[in-house]
């Protein structure tokens, strides 16, 4: 009897390891399946921005995030403290020092990333944010119930939140201008940048054109893409000349979080595997017991 | 093995007329397809050639002259939110003699022509080539990253006036009255003495007239990089002090063989003489212009005293001896010019003593008759 129970355990167990790993690689292979062609993607070249905080002001007004006049926006002594993006300031320049750059300093601006594969969509509990495939990570407010998961999630630290709203307050962050992106223009910080230092089109196309840009100039750029491979790619992706850790990025593994924690969580249900066995040993600790009580009764009958 | 003797005569044949094609064509082999083509096979009718060459031939835009170019222009393309730009193109023009010249903004411009910025830079929608900035682009990359190097802002209304103030009719300012405005006249020195910390000669003296009329140099030979913000710096009054290296860069460029000597001295140097070279300079020689014996680019090339150098066309039958001031007679006419000016070496006293076995000069005797000169 013994002998059967330790065999059905063990058999259960490799069963149960082996249905978590099947599940674990078959999560993979399904993930990040965008068309890489309707992707649309955000190319930053960090060396030609130059502060001008034009994308601020042309994203507040298209958000009517608030009523700063444009010269407001030409305060420039606010780009010297490494800002996040706000309830009401969906992106933001900040300056970081680059020994090549003209003044000793070179710029970058940040917002949403739009990852691939977001954590904070993977992280909602109740599917209020969503990644459309054309590239936006959307964020519908009647869905959110505040909990905020997707702030602590992100790897960028991009969702803000209306604390100051008692009634009802939202997370902010960047949609990608996605009204925008559907009637065929281009995001407005992008329409707005002077020095063309923003770029907009496919993911591929504009892969293409940083890599173009490195090997032309390959004095002036850092040899990483930020963005192209970090936490699963992003859609806007960044070049710079000091690389991405001076410009405030941090360092990401190429496997997103949402897929990390996934496949643990996931693969462990799947298929509804463990909690047989759970159920299943505990019946036979049950059993087993039962047996012994009854043998017990009836010798001590 | 007949087969396949002929076979290899056909491909040979194949790849020797391929071959001729080819290099009959303007490829010699040494230019990529693909910086003037933009797909792989370019045929004559669909030739898919790159707007803009970016070839180093195409840099060269030294051949302009400021008289060819305008005073001032209005950059009225993109109107939008801002009014059109007034462009005191003449200022800038005459300015960047000090850094890379027209071709600091009008760069990838062919040697005959300038083209204007929105051939290649497309005034609406994205660029065909999408790594290339539109108009929009690349007026601003031009123009704020020399500006805000000065200013330290990015403010618009520097070059631009708001739209919203013209339509209003509020405008205070007249946008055009830069317009046609030379920048004030740099004095050029015309010498400079400094004094180093170098013990065995701290007085350096510099002949900046020389260097200018006499050696012909360009602003930009020395003044390198020198653009609006070397002078115009929000912050500092004076150009930061350079390393010992920084200075010595600047003259070492043609004077990098030259002893300490040559610049460093105890007191101040006299202005240049071309007996300093070691060879003084006669009558018919110093009228010339330094660059008429000397072509060679910025640095002053180095002759040796033959006069083949310069007159590579002299020999017996048709130089005139009578331009040195001496008519050879009968005699020494017939021989040859290496009998008297040994290893032709003209510069250098002629010798008599081929010949003649009595040491004598050819001044107090000379082989014909001497001319006034």
């Amino acid at each position: 009897m013994d002998k059967s129970r330790r065999k059905f355990l063990s058999t259960a167990a490799v069963a149960t390891a082996s249905a978590s790993m099947l599940a674990t690689t078959g999560q993979a292979s399904e993930r990040l399946e965008h068309n890489q062609e309707e992707l649309f993607s955000v190319l930053v070249d960090s060396t030609a921005c130059i502060g001008c905080r034009k994308c601020e002001y042309a994203c507040n007004k298209t958000h009517e995030l608030n009523d700063n006049p444009l010269s407001f926006f030409e305060d420039r002594s606010v780009l010297q403290e490494r800002r996040r993006p706000e309830h009401d300031a969906f992106t933001v320049v900040n300056a970081y020092k680059d020994a090549r750059a003209k003044e000793g300093e070179a710029y970058v601006k940040v917002q949403c990333m739009h990852c691939n594969d977001p954590a904070c969509v993977s992280a909602c509990l109740v599917g209020a944010l969503s990644k459309d495939r054309h590239g936006p990570v959307l964020y519908d407010a009647w869905k959110c119930i505040g909990c905020r998961y997707c702030m602590v999630s992100c790897p960028f630290q991009v969702p803000a939140y209306e604390y100051q709203d008692a009634v009802a307050p939202r997370v902010r962050k960047c949609n990608f201008c996605t009204e925008r992106i559907h009637n065929g223009e281009r995001p407005a910080c992008v329409e707005i940048c002077p020095n063309e230092a923003l770029m907009f089109g496919t993911r591929k196309e504009m892969l293409d054109v940083a890599y173009g840009r490195m090997s032309a100039n390959p004095d002036k750029y850092d040899k990483h893409v930020y963005g192209e491979h970090e936490v699963g790619g992003t859609s806007w992706i960044y070049l710079t000349h000091a690389g991405f850790q001076a410009a405030g990025f941090p360092v990401l593994d190429v496997q997103s979080p949402a897929e990390i924690t996934e496949n643990i969580q996931h693969g462990i249900f799947k298929s509804f595997l463990p909690p047989l066995a759970l159920y299943g040993l505990l019946g036979l600790i049950m059993h087993a017991s039962g047996q012994k009580e009854d043998s017990e009764d009836s010798k001590n009958a | 093995m007949k087969k396949i003797f002929l076979g290899l005569i056909t491909l040979s044949i194949i790849v020797f007329c391929t071959g001729a094609v080819i290099s009959d064509e303007h490829t010699s082999g040494r230019i990529d397809c693909s910086e003037c083509h933009t797909c792989d096979r370019p045929t004559t009718k669909e030739p898919c050639l790159i707007v803009c060459p970016r070839t180093a031939a195409a840099h060269n835009v030294g051949k302009h002259s400021l008289g060819e170019a305008p005073d001032s222009m209005v950059l009225s393309s993109l109107e939008n939110l801002y009014g059109p730009v007034s462009f005191d193109h003449k200022q800038h023009a005459e300015m960047s003699e000090m850094g890379f010249d027209c071709a600091t903004c009008h760069h990838y411009s062919p040697a005959n022509e300038i083209p204007p910025c929105r051939e290649c830079h497309p005034a609406e929608g994205v660029s065909v080539n999408l790594s290339q900035p539109n108009l929009k682009g690349a007026y601003h990359r031009q123009c704020l990253s020399c500006h805000r190097e000065w200013s330290h802002e990015t403010k618009c209304v520097v070059c631009h006036a708001p739209e919203q103030l013209i339509t209003d009719g509020e405008m205070t300012e007249d946008p055009t009255d830069i317009i046609g405005i030379s920048h004030p006249v740099i004095t050029v020195p015309s010498k400079e003495i400094y004094t180093t910390p170098y013990e065995k000669g701290p007085i350096v003296t510099f002949y900046h007239n020389e260097h200018v009329d006499l050696f012909d140099l360009k602003c930009a030979n020395c003044h390198q990089d020198e653009n609006c913000g070397y002078c115009h710096h929000f912050e500092k009054t004076t150009p930061t002090a350079k390393t010992m290296e920084e200075i010595h860069a600047v003259c070492n460029d043609c004077h990098l063989k030259d002893k300490c000597s040559k610049c460093h001295g105890l007191e101040e140097k006299p202005p240049f003489t071309h007996d300093v070279a070691g060879w003084k300079l006669s009558k018919y020689h110093t009228d010339l212009e330094c660059r008429n014996c000397h072509p060679t680019g910025k640095r002053i090339s180095t002759l040796n005293d033959n006069c083949n150098n310069c007159h590579a066309g002299w020999d017996q039958t048709n130089f005139r001896h009578t331009v040195v001031g001496l008519q050879l007679d009968e005699i020494h006419m017939e021989l040859d010019c290496g009998d008297c000016h040994e290893d032709l070496h003209y510069h250098q006293k002629p010798g008599c003593d081929n010949c003649h076995d009595d040491d004598r000069d050819y001044k107090k005797e000379p082989p014909g008759e001497l001319l006034s000169m």
